[in-house]
């Protein structure tokens, strides 16, 4: 009751949200990919290979958190934790593991 | 900014494969020996010269709370994002799905074509200061 009367005296944009929403995941699959490289060519396995990752995509939420929030998540998420933070991580995971033993395959082995 | 964002990104770009490249051709001259380190540090470094190209020339995020959202149009206006005809009306000839017809120009070439929605904004100050003016066209 208290979000739904907070969400009727500041409204949020949907398109705003969804372009926002577009952007991050669209980082996220680029990058997520580009550590599959590094994790394959730098011979990981198994659960380094995920830390790797997920300190990855750690750093590359600071970086939007930096660059493209401006240190104000919560201007243009609405759950700035889960969305900016947390989101897409784990829809990035499969292209990460794809390009891992792709490259992993070519340079190691 | 893009200019900042395409230059990380190319100098990443040209990194990571000289890294790949070196790290291949290691394994195929030691092949039990591990990466050595300077090849390690131009990967991670290449790693990271990306993402930040990455993440710098990604589009500006936009406010999402209704007030911030418009006042943040109505002081910079909605121009610069597509065509803009001299008379102050967008083209909305990017999404048109009929475009392969050539119809812009209308049928036979003689009228307008596809107009978009007028800047009202622009055409009011337009008017004002038609009026300040003193009505003299």
């Amino acid at each position: 009751m208290n979000e739904e009367r907070e969400l009727a005296i500041n409204p949020i944009v949907q398109t705003s949200v969804q372009h926002n929403t577009q952007v991050v995941s669209n980082i996220r699959n680029l990058t997520a990919s580009l550590f599959g490289v590094a994790a394959g060519t730098l011979g990981l396995e198994s659960y380094p290979g995920f830390v790797f990752y997920l300190v990855g995509t750690l750093i590359v939420s600071g970086l939007v958190f930096v660059f493209r929030a401006e240190g104000k998540p919560s201007e243009y998420f609405h759950r700035p934790l889960g969305d900016l933070w947390g989101g897409d991580v784990f829809s990035g995971l499969s292209s990460f593991v794809l390009t891992w033993t792709l490259f992993y395959g070519l340079v190691r082995a | 900014m893009p200019f900042l964002g395409t230059a990380l990104n190319g100098a990443g770009l040209i990194f990571l494969t000289h890294a790949v490249y070196s790290t291949h051709e290691h394994s195929v001259a030691f092949a039990a020996s591990p990466v050595p380190l300077d090849i390690t540090i131009e990967l991670l470094l290449s790693i990271f010269l990306l993402s930040a190209g990455i993440v710098l020339s990604s589009p500006d995020f936009k406010p999402i709370q209704w007030a911030q959202w418009s006042g943040k149009i109505s002081r910079e206006t909605r121009k610069g994002e597509g065509q803009w005809t001299r008379e102050g009306e967008e083209f909305l000839s990017e999404g048109d799905p009929y475009a392969f017809l050539g119809l812009d120009g209308g049928i036979g070439g003689k009228s307008e074509g596809r107009r978009g929605f007028w800047d009202v904004r622009a055409k009011r100050k337009e008017y004002e200061e038609w009026v300040k003016s003193g009505g003299q066209s």
